[in-house]
């Protein structure tokens, strides 16, 4: 075999790899696809063609399933964390990287040790602390249940933005005649944008899938989506053409968002991690 | 316009002292050069000047005034960064018109104010470019914009020329003397590059350990070294430190040569330093000393021969056309008026 043609082969083999990988991520996202415009009947024959049918989008949003009420407790739930994650986050890192702080190491470390608590171990305090305070079912509860995950996530991975932004380039704009606010305004977090909205999106992918919490201190007016699907189990077994419906509307805003950033998402991806 | 006074700076990281006690004045529109290897306080003392850092004790006055609490927006200063310290996310415009920008300073005065400035720097046809666009040159020609870009008490430049190639070095170094030079405003530049010093300069301040060695112009700092280290610092190649003793008004090496009279009572140990140009080399039994060719070394505009003179070697400058061998014999006789001799002890020069 000559050398061009070894190279053919191993492109070749490269390709058919990659195939066969997006092959195996794709099937339970194309059979989710296919489910939910098939009619219940259809559901359980594997065929390709079939009359295709939004049915199981207006049912899932009909009495008594009610999806349009999750949608909403999810959306506000997620960009509401979101939008107070990653201020609080971006100051929290910024310290973190410029101030030599009193304990820094021990906080760092600490603030990341809270992700390995497994969340079933502290879901029993959550739920009788939330009874007690009356958080329990509000989206204000899931709100700040929320927050306490991604906190972490966001402080570390901001942290690392900012880490990344030249020290000469902040101390340029203080003696040019900033004042720390402004410093921050004008060059941090522009310098730091697409860490932050890489940040801001790994929030939200984290909560609009969180399901745990949502379950346990969920049961009526703020259940969200992941919870929302669990509704779709009937007398007559499990729903699988109304739950593919459901999990389509769960996953499209992730897939318009990762359509939307992606560009700053490898951008911030990379900077985090060489830096 | 000001001058910048030092008083009883220190600076120091728990044990470590990166400044140490020092006092300086810089006249009001002096280029004053701080100089001196690596971790020497200088970028410290600078930095102390701008309130980038907090100094341990001891006084800034910039004017009439001490500016220690002051934070760096309200000491009217600009600075250079080595590494030039560009905002990526703006314009070359944005960049310069930055220091007026967040001053406060009218719209409609900041457009002739960058325009200005960036002709000065001759960076007016890239003002719409992003640093990334521009080479190592052209971005610290923006750094440069930016700090006369308005008119500060103060300039303070931290090696601004460090990150340039040797070539593009040279010529920013005479832009920047010109520039200097044309604005008139007190400067502080720091530099471990002895040529920048020695041409920029008004004054140097050799520094090391965290202290002053020695303050005076370049003409003094090259011709009239005030201890061992300043001496053997300044000068490429460095000053030649031959060990010895003074005996009965001779100078006699410890290998125990009496090479050269020397004005000074006698003591036990001393170290004679003489610059490589102050040596004439003449052919083997012409001149005062016959020394054996270490190494000869032609760098075309002179030629540099390494000698061994008993148990150290000595590098002494020749004519750019003359041609010796290694091993060859040659006659060195040293000029007596330009001889320096040091307390090998305390490093002290010793005055006759």
């Amino acid at each position: 075999m000559t050398g061009k043609q070894k190279k053919r082969l191993w492109g070749a083999l490269h390709t058919a790899l990659i195939l066969f990988a997006i092959f195996v991520m794709l099937v339970p996202i194309a059979w989710i696809f296919l489910a939910a415009f098939k009619s219940h009947v259809d559901v359980y024959q594997l065929k390709l063609f079939f009359t295709p049918t939004l049915e199981n989008f207006a049912t899932v949003f009909d009495d008594p399933y009610r999806l349009g009420e999750k949608l909403v407790n999810s959306t506000v739930v997620a960009l509401v964390t979101v939008l107070i994650a990653i201020p609080i986050a971006t100051l929290a890192a910024y310290s973190f990287s410029r101030f030599h702080l009193r304990g820094e190491t021990v906080m760092l470390v600490i603030i990341l040790a809270t992700q390995f608590v497994p969340a079933v171990v502290i879901i029993l305090p959550f739920f009788v602390m939330f009874r007690d305070v009356g958080l329990l079912d509000t989206r204000l509860g899931l709100i700040l249940v929320n927050l306490a995950i991604v906190m972490p996530f966001a402080i570390w991975m901001i942290k690392g933005f900012v880490d990344g932004i030249p020290m000469e380039t902040e101390e340029a704009a203080m003696v040019d005649g900033s004042s720390r606010v402004q410093v921050i305004r004008n060059i941090v977090l522009p310098m730091a944008a697409p860490g932050l909205l890489t940040a801001g999106i790994f929030c939200f992918i984290i909560a609009w899938n969180e399901f745990l919490f949502a379950l346990i201190l969920t049961n009526k007016d703020a259940v969200t989506l992941p919870i929302g699907l669990a509704l779709f189990k009937g007398e007559e077994g499990d729903l699988w053409n109304l739950l593919s419906a459901a999990g389509i509307i769960i996953m499209a805003p992730m897939f318009v968002l990762a359509l939307l950033i992606r560009k700053y998402f490898v951008q911030g991806m990379t900077m985090g991690a060489v830096r | 316009m000001a001058d910048i006074r030092l008083r009883n700076l220190t600076k120091r990281w728990g044990d470590f002292v990166g400044v140490d006690d020092q006092s300086l004045d810089v006249k009001d529109q002096e280029f004053l050069v701080l100089l001196g290897p690596s971790g020497c306080g200088k970028t410290t003392t600078m930095r102390m000047i701008a309130g980038l850092e907090e100094p341990t004790s001891g006084e800034i006055w910039i004017g009439d005034r001490m500016v220690n609490d002051d934070l760096p927006k309200d000491r009217d200063v600009a600075m250079v960064f080595q590494n030039y310290g560009l905002y990526p996310h703006m314009t070359i415009f944005d960049n310069i018109a930055y220091p007026l920008k967040v001053r406060g300073v009218a719209k409609s005065e900041i457009a002739p104010r960058v325009e200005k400035a960036a002709e000065q720097v001759e960076l007016t046809e890239f003002l719409h470019r992003k640093p990334k666009a521009m080479s190592g040159g052209q971005r610290q020609r923006v750094a440069l914009a930016r700090a006369i870009v308005r008119t500060p008490q103060v300039f303070l430049m931290d090696e601004p020329l460090s990150n340039l190639d040797a070539k593009l070095r040279v010529t920013m170094r005479a832009e920047l003397k010109h520039l200097s030079r044309a604005l008139k405003i007190t400067t502080v530049y720091v530099t471990h590059d002895q040529i920048e010093a020695m041409t920029l300069a008004d004054r140097v301040a050799v520094m090391k350990n965290g202290v002053i060695q020695q303050l005076g112009t370049p003409d003094e700092i090259y011709n009239d070294p005030s201890n061992l280290f300043v001496a053997g610092f300044i000068g490429s190649p460095a000053m030649n430190l031959i060990d010895g003793s003074v005996r009965e008004g001779m100078f006699v090496t410890t290998g125990g040569t009496r090479l050269v009279p020397v004005d000074t009572p006698d003591r036990g140990r001393a170290v004679l330093g003489v610059r490589a140009d102050d040596m004439r080399i003449d052919e083997k039994g012409a001149g005062a000393i016959d020394v054996r060719i270490y190494a000869f070394e032609n760098t075309g505009e002179s030629t540099m021969l390494t000698v061994q003179w008993g148990r150290q070697r000595v590098i002494a400058r020749g004519d750019r056309h003359l041609r010796k061998e290694q091993d060859d014999e040659v006659s060195i006789t040293l000029d007596t008026a330009h001889l320096y001799l040091f307390d090998p002890e305390t490093g002290n020069r010793i005055r006759s």
